[in-house]
């Protein structure tokens, strides 16, 4: 059998090209730029307004993507991309067809395209770039931003600091609908981020990636963070990884042990302002979130160390 | 006195509309009239940004962008090679940059009054990040009269007491009052040619059916697919990694990380650092499990 996919043998052709206008430390950035090196050039990619369209694709008559790309309403992300490979199909071509959308335009504007896309099974991937609130409009809520978090439109005032609601999970409501391929992902976990987009690229039928990108304007994290982010969020609960084949849940990567979600919230100037009480709701939120997706009574990973994202692999923890 | 108009050229986030509100606030509270406001575009922390403000005895009705500014305020040095930041400015205003070298040694395209501060240097001692809205600040109370250096640190301590804190209000205002004694006035030189930007958009006639617009060249410029690489990013940041390939183990996770895709790989796993877009966010150097990469201030020595 061939050897997995990892960072040191994927593909090393850049298809979102430099030149790109992001911030400086963004975590869209480099989830965008590696999951379009393993997809390589045969493949037409859709945005929907977020960053993304604005330092990626869309300055038109600019674009940093080399491959071809379109860009249309903000709902519609699903449909859309359901429609390019509509028009391969008849063409006769086999090309990948990837829609990549911010939380805003999957968690709450596009959701209904995407739940009929998955609903219809369609052969197209869907990335949600989370970002966990409208970054590229200067930080207003989304259904994605977590508990206790200062955004625009969730202002830290005398009676309510920041966020009151806790943050959707979007992946059951993907997995509610018989789709191929669904799996959350994490910048930090390099191996495990790449063999999932491997496995993605080679099936067929509606597959949907979450990966958590770190945002240093609108978490107010210095931008060098974007990598101790996404990993403390890992450790700490606040993200899973974790991948569903037709229906059946399977973890990628079990933390050792639980840490406490302050050492993820004081990397943050988002969430500065909290409270104890604040703390204590949000950590019993994850508590509970955490035994249900590490269940103890959940079979063990036998035999399948090598596939977590920090083991079997020499450059790793090193 | 007539209206007063002043431009600021930053890049996102250095301050440029927080300094351009505090200016107003000032001279709110000597009693004036003012506004200020943002260039509204598509920027990103480290893109090259734009904010106005304007001040006058009178009611201002005026709401349009400043194109003839009475004082250029310039906030990075290294906008100077690539924005016409000295367009329109009135004879006989003035200019203030950021910038460690003498006004006499400042090229900015017109000849002019110049005051020059190293702001750069005072708000990573003071404040112990680039943030250099506040230095840029008092330097502007230097290199004109418009309004007095006690309203404009009394406007900081308003609008940075109240949002980030007093004891963020008064390092802040320490740091007007330390660029102002700080700052050195004199005359730039004229002899960059300001040159509009180029751009090219398709009138109707032009526009491309669906606008689907394949990779070419127009007006001297690349458009379409990959275009975007002619932008070289490299000026955003303030510091670039050194790399030490006697260190390195080939583990490419820097590769892996980089956001701007400046790390380019070889076969056999050599790396290669292309600063020409490295906006300095410092990953690479975070990731690094050898301490193989160090980030460093550019233009600092070795």
């Amino acid at each position: 059998m061939d050897r997995k996919m990892n960072i040191r043998n994927m593909p090393s052709q850049d298809h979102l090209l430099c030149g790109q206008g992001a911030c400086a430390g963004c975590g869209v950035a480099i989830a965008v730029r590696n999951i379009m090196r393993i997809l390589g050039e045969n493949t037409t990619v859709y945005v929907p307004a977020s960053c993304l369209l604005i330092f990626g694709g869309g300055m038109y008559p600019h674009s940093a993507f080399d491959v071809p790309f379109l860009y249309s309403a903000f709902e519609n992300t699903g449909a859309v991309i359901s429609g390019i490979k509509a028009g391969y199909r008849r063409q006769g071509k086999d090309v990948t067809v990837i829609g990549i959308a911010g939380d805003g335009g999957t968690f709450d504007i596009g959701l209904q395209a995407l739940a009929g896309a998955a609903e219809r099974n369609e052969d197209v991937i869907y990335v949600c770039v989370d970002n966990e609130a409208y970054m590229n409009t200067g930080t207003q809520r989304s259904g994605s931003t977590p508990f206790g978090a200062w955004t625009t439109t969730t202002p830290v005032g005398k009676k309510i600091k920041g966020k009151r609601g806790f943050k959707k999970d979007l992946m059951s409501v993907v997995t509610s609908q018989d789709i191929a391929y669904a799996a959350t992902l994490s910048i930090a976990h390099m191996n495990d981020f790449v063999q999932k987009v491997e496995k993605a690229k080679n099936l067929k039928g509606f597959r949907f990636l979450h990966v958590m990108t770190p945002c240093a304007s609108g978490w107010k994290s210095d931008p060098s963070a974007t990598f101790d982010l996404a990993n403390m969020a890992v450790e700490t609960g606040m993200w899973s990884l974790y991948e569903v084949v037709d229906g059946e849940v399977s973890i990628t990567y079990r933390p050792k042990e639980m840490r406490p979600v302050t050492e993820y919230l004081k990397l943050q100037g988002r969430f500065k302002h909290m409270s104890k009480e604040d703390v204590d709701t949000l950590q019993s939120w994850i508590c509970k979130k955490w035994n249900k997706r590490y269940c103890p009574t959940a079979p063990p990973l036998e035999g399948k160390e090598d596939d977590l994202a920090y083991g079997g692999d020499g450059c790793e923890g090193v | 006195m007539n209206m007063y108009e002043i431009r600021f050229h930053g890049r996102g986030g250095q301050g440029a509309v927080m300094a351009a509100q505090t200016i107003a606030e000032a001279a709110i509270l000597e009693g004036k009239q003012a506004q200020a406001f943002p260039f509204f575009g598509a920027e990103r922390r480290g893109a090259p940004v734009m904010a106005f403000a304007r001040i006058d005895d009178k009611r201002i009705c005026d709401r349009t962008q400043v194109s003839e500014p009475d004082m250029l305020v310039v906030m990075d040095e290294s906008l100077l090679e690539i924005e016409p930041v000295a367009a329109g400015l009135k004879k006989g205003g003035c200019a203030v940059v950021n910038s460690a070298l003498a006004p006499s040694e400042i090229d900015l395209g017109v000849v002019a009054r110049c005051v020059s501060v190293d702001a750069t240097s005072i708000a990573l001692e003071m404040l112990k990040a680039p943030i250099v809205n506040t230095s840029i600040l008092g330097a502007m109370a230097r290199a004109d009269d418009f309004v007095k250096l006690e309203s404009i640190q009394q406007a900081i301590m308003n609008r940075f007491g109240e949002k980030l804190g007093e004891k963020a209000g008064r390092l802040n205002s320490s740091a007007a009052k330390a660029a102002f004694d700080r700052s050195r006035e004199g005359t730039c030189k004229g002899e960059r040619k300001i040159q509009r930007k180029n751009a090219w958009l398709p009138t109707w006639q032009e526009t491309p059916p669906g606008v689907a617009l394949p990779r070419t060249t127009k007006a001297g410029m690349a458009v379409g697919p990959g275009s975007m690489s002619q932008n070289l990013t490299g000026s955003w940041g303030v510091s670039n990694p050194i790399y030490d390939d006697s260190k390195c183990i080939k583990c490419q996770r820097c590769w892996f990380i980089c956001p701007e895709g400046c790390i380019r790989r070889s076969d056999d796993g050599a790396l290669r650092f292309d600063i020409r877009y490295c906006k300095g966010c410092g990953l690479c150097a975070k990731v690094c499990p050898k301490d193989a990469i160090a980030m460093k201030r550019k233009g600092a020595s070795a």
